[in-house]
């Protein structure tokens, strides 16, 4: 018959590289007719970072995001990038597109200064226009600015800029130090039937809560979150790279190789917390890899409360918890018994 | 009288609205179908909105995927484009006595055939530079690569790979990483250990606080290699220009670092190397290194032609970086109230055949290990071993995966044994604003305590269950 | 050699190849369709997918022989120069594609079903796409984006699910 269980599971993550320095550099141009490209060394890998660091310059800008042309992936034409990896690029790229792109809105602002009679620094760029801070009815479009610092001033806004996480190195004999710039946190709570007939593992559904800082794009931390869950199911479930005596794979194709289809997914309910990290751009910190990390012990732990056995190696197949019940039941012991 | 109107004759020359009776005439090549999308902009609402942070804005690359536009590495063709494929060793541990490659070259469609002897540099890794171009003098695991040939066809290319001899001379190979701890081990590198990284985190003092712990648990926790599956295989192509710089289109994330290897492997400047990259069809970590790159470079510079290589299905797992099996061992001291005094942790990673990010992976791993938890006494020691199995690099968490499955495991078993609600016992011990981490680090924007209010609210932790 | 003819997205076009090529390298090589994807060549990962006379087929896995005198839809053939498919246009408001490799074959998985059942509930929706593995989205936005797409395609008025209302503009920047 089918147990129903829950299990909890908490996680911390860094943004970055562990001490060492991961550069990212980006160039925002802003075209005459106040439109903008933003040049960066990342590649797009499927996440939506490309539409993340077009909406950083966009905001920065005070543009909209449609406005923001991103170009990306070519060594020869765009500035260097330290990669897609270690969830860094909306926190490291990031922070380095918005200097670029404040750098390109000062040009702006030098422009505007003297048709709206004011100093640059009482300006701000917002609804794509160039505005007096608390007056904003003195304002002139973004066009207009961007047109006259390039046709009649001489002087295309064009910012480049890059970022580089703060850290300490860590101390060899005992580790302390400040490996990295900030950290992400996450909660996600699984709901599971165990077929204690079968040992087969139903999750049910995850309640996610995750912290990425300000999320520039909510809908694409969703995806994150969903995407993160599947593999941390494959991960707790079904995934394993089995080696013959040899050292030879012997499921090296997905006939073989389980993991995770549309039959496999349990419902999924994303919160994103509340939360604001001063040292990202506009409060943001990243949310790529730990969407994958509490989902095992999660699940997990559901199978403990469903079934009270404890399986403490991955992945936790039908035929290990199912092993697990019946030693459990031979023995006739209650509460925790461990299985390998 | 009524004119009766021409009535147009099916037989007589074909327009542009028939090509391919045309083609069917002239002989050509199938000609190309036409391919409809909307070219009249639809912009989604919110792509216009100000302010753009926080918008659920829609993605223009997205509608290229819908449309089947995307163009991946394997879309792109050149002209005169050749199809390279890697030997592949099928030998865990072994010494190459010779390669012997003329049945091979002498094959109909094989235009140069390459192996590990012919590469300027033949190492390269993130940190440690252990792992050849092509296997030269040693063979690793059974996915290393041993040799490469580059034809007309895949085809003419994976039966060319069969006819490749290699001579390969066995040596001991070792498998698990406790055995491979052990003084009596196989050496798969250096003679002296198969240890190759290792990391200590210390804080306090575990031994006194654990003699004060009110209740001790110890717990061994096994995680597995899985791999990254993306559902794209890694694939390149490579082409040189008369100014000998060279072009390489690749699915690699870090295309700045992947000039500085194939610039490196190929001893060039590095203004003489460009990466290109299109949208890659998911990393998840297994894509942030070369594999072919150089391989294809030379190639192509043999032939004097573009050189593509796609990786199978069979090679993405056998022969790209996978995650890393983890050996866990925790022992934790909490109060009976539920605090966590102390823990100790070890940590023994199955580094694979080479190097590749596993320093990088124990580095975060041990100091993710101890939790979110504030632990004022705390050691922390870990390990990377060499084995001949496919090497463990990158994948998604770096390690954190297998510490939470642990920590959390375990944080469950004590809440289990002291009778606490798992919830209750985490909010206790959470990391707090200003909370110092494992390395000492004062923590700052942390909302650790929020999410599991908030997904125990969602769920429906505190309700009654049915 | 094989010789073939074949309707591919409306249109008849012949082949001549050797006798083992696949559907699939017919489309991509011969045709230059690359929007069908190489996953496994195995039939695991359904990335392949097209439609052949009005049934999925993992075209890695059919000879380009079997093919002929066939009807093929590929994903190259559901939009016009007027629109988006209602599952492409779906498919991008709720960003249910993330690296995209999957999306074509998944595409046309939910087309095939959506073709036979009008309504389908979101079990059935994840049968139907059983067949094709997604590493990176976890499946969850592309159920919503099928369940609206079906709502497009009854002629149900729409809701702003995934949160993207389009409307035609003239001029990238104007309000």
């Amino acid at each position: 018959m089918k147990r129903r269980g829950r299990g909890i599971a908490c996680m911390w993550y860094p943004i970055g590289f562990t001490v060492s320095a991961n550069p990212s550099a980006a160039t925002v141009k802003v075209n005459e007719d106040g439109t903008a490209t933003l040049l960066t060394g990342t590649v797009e890998t499927g996440q939506g970072s490309l539409t993340v660091l077009g909406q950083i310059a966009a905001e920065e800008l005070g543009i909209a995001t449609d406005d923001v042309h991103v170009v990306s992936a070519d060594t020869d034409a765009m500035p260097m990038d330290t990669g897609a990896i270690a969830s860094r690029t909306t926190y490291v790229t990031g922070n380095a597109v918005r200097l670029a792109a404040e750098k390109a809105k000062w040009i702006l602002f030098e422009a505007a200064a003297t048709l709206l009679g004011v100093k640059p620094e009482q300006l701000e760029a917002r609804d794509r226009k160039i505005q007096v801070k608390g007056y904003p009815q003195r304002s002139i479009a973004i066009s207009e600015a961007a047109h006259r610092a390039q046709v009649v001033l001489g002087q295309p806004p064009i910012g480049s800029a890059s970022w580089n996480p703060p850290t300490v190195a860590m101390d060899p004999e005992t580790g302390q130090g400040k490996p990295f710039s900030t950290y992400v946190y996450a909660t996600q709570i699984a709901e599971v039937d165990v077929d204690d007939e079968t040992g087969e593992v139903e999750v049910l559904r995850i309640a996610a809560a995750h912290d990425c800082g300000t999320p520039i794009n909510p809908m694409l931390v969703e995806g994150q979150v969903e995407g993160g869950i599947s593999m941390g199911i494959g991960f707790a479930l079904q995934e394993q790279i089995l080696f013959d005596g040899a050292g030879r794979q012997i499921n090296p194709n997905l006939t073989n190789y389980i993991m995770p289809t549309s039959l496999d997914m349990p419902e999924i309910e994303v919160d994103i917390v509340d939360s604001y990290d001063p040292t990202g751009p506009f409060g943001a910190k990243g949310v790529g890899e730990p969407t994958s990390v509490p989902t095992a012990a999660a699940i997990l732990n559901a199978i403990h409360d469903a079934v009270g056995v404890r399986i403490t190696s991955l992945p936790a197949t039908a035929e290990k918890v199912l092993a697990a019940i019946k030693a459990k039941q031979a023995q006739g012991t209650k509460g925790l018994l461990r299985n390998r | 009288m009524t004119k009766k109107a021409k009535v147009a004759d099916k037989t007589q020359s074909t327009t542009l609205r028939t090509p391919g009776s045309a083609g069917d005439l002239l002989r050509l090549p199938a000609v190309t179908l036409p391919v409809a999308f909307p070219v009249e902009t639809l912009v989604p609402e919110v792509r216009l909105q100000t302010p753009a942070v926080g918008q659920r804005a829609t993605r223009p690359d997205g509608r290229l995927h819908g449309l089947g536009q995307t163009r991946y590495i394997d879309d792109l063709a050149f002209p005169g484009m050749l199809h390279a494929k890697i030997k592949r060793a099928g030998i865990a541990a072994a010494r190459i006595r010779s390669i012997d490659t003329r049945e091979a070259e002498a094959m109909p469609g094989v235009l140069a055939v390459l192996t590990g002897r012919e590469i300027p540099v033949n190492s390269f890794g993130p940190s440690l530079q252990d792992q050849p171009v092509l296997a030269d003098e040693r063979v690793f695991h059974a996915g290393d690569g041993v040799a490469a040939v580059a034809a007309l066809t895949e085809q003419i290319a994976a039966e060319a790979i069969e006819k490749i001899k290699v001579e390969y001379e066995p040596l001991p190979a070792v498998f698990d990483p406790l055995e491979a701890l052990r003084e009596d081990a196989p050496r798969v590198h250096a003679p002296d250990s198969n240890i190759y990284a290792s990391k200590v985190i210390r804080k306090g003092d575990v031994d006194a606080a654990f003699a004060r712990a009110d209740h001790t648990f110890e717990g061994q926790y096994r995680t597995q290699m899985v791999e990254h599956v993306p559902l794209e295989p890694h694939a390149a192509i490579a082409m040189w220009d008369a100014n000998g710089r060279v072009t390489i289109h690749t699915t690699l994330g870090r295309i700045t670092l992947g000039r500085a290897d194939v610039a490196r492997t190929l001893k060039l400047p590095l203004n003489r190397v460009r990466l290109v990259a299109t949208i890659v069809g998911g990393n998840f970590g297994g894509k942030n290194e070369i594999t072919q790159e150089p391989v294809l470079a030379l190639l192509s510079k043999k032939t004097g032609r573009p050189v593509k290589g796609v990786f199978t299905r069979g090679e993405e797992f056998a022969s790209s970086t996978t995650r890393h099996p983890f050996i866990m061992d925790y022992k934790t001291g909490v109060s009976k109230d539920g605090r966590i005094v102390a823990r100790k942790v070890r940590l023994v990673l199955d580094g694979g055949a080479y190097c590749s990010w596993s320093e990088t992976t124990l580095g975060k791993a041990c100091i993710l290990s101890a939790g979110p938890y504030r632990i004022d006494n705390l050691h922390v020691e870990a390990y990377a071993v060499y084995t001949n199995k496919t090497m463990t690099g990158a994948m998604r968490g770096f390690g954190a995966p297998q510490v939470c499955f642990a920590y959390e495991s375990q944080m469950d078993e004590i809440a289990a044994a002291l009778g606490m609600d798992p919830l209750e016992i985490r909010l206790l011990n959470a990391f707090e604003e200003g909370s110092a981490s494992p390395t000492g680090q004062a923590l700052h924007s942390v909302v650790l305590k929020d999410t599991l209010r908030k997904a125990a609210e969602r769920f429906g932790w505190k309700e009654p269950r049915s | 050699m094989t010789e073939l003819t074949i309707r591919i997205n409306g249109e008849t076009r012949t082949a001549s190849v050797p006798d083992e090529t696949t559907l699939l390298a017919l489309l991509r090589d011969q045709f230059q369709l690359t929007g069908s994807k190489l996953g496994c060549d195995a039939g695991d990962c359904g990335a392949c997918t097209v439609i052949v006379d009005g049934k999925c087929v993992n075209a890695c896995l059919m000879l380009a022989a079997q093919a002929d005198g066939r009807d093929v839809l590929t994903i190259e053939g559901l939009a016009t120069q007027e629109r988006l498919h209602p599952l492409q246009k779906a498919f991008e408001d709720h960003a249910s594609l993330q690296c995209g490799f999957c999306g074509p074959g998944v595409i046309l998985s939910a087309k095939a079903l959506l073709d036979e059942h009008p309504d389908p509930t979101a079990r059935e929706i994840r049968d139907a796409l059983a067949g094709n593995l997604c590493r990176c989205t976890g499946y969850t936005k592309m159920i919503e984006a099928v369940q609206e797409a079906a709502r497009m395609l009854r002629g149900k008025p729409v809701g702003e699910a995934g949160g993207a209302q389009t409307r035609t503009t003239g001029q990238a920047g104007s309000t």
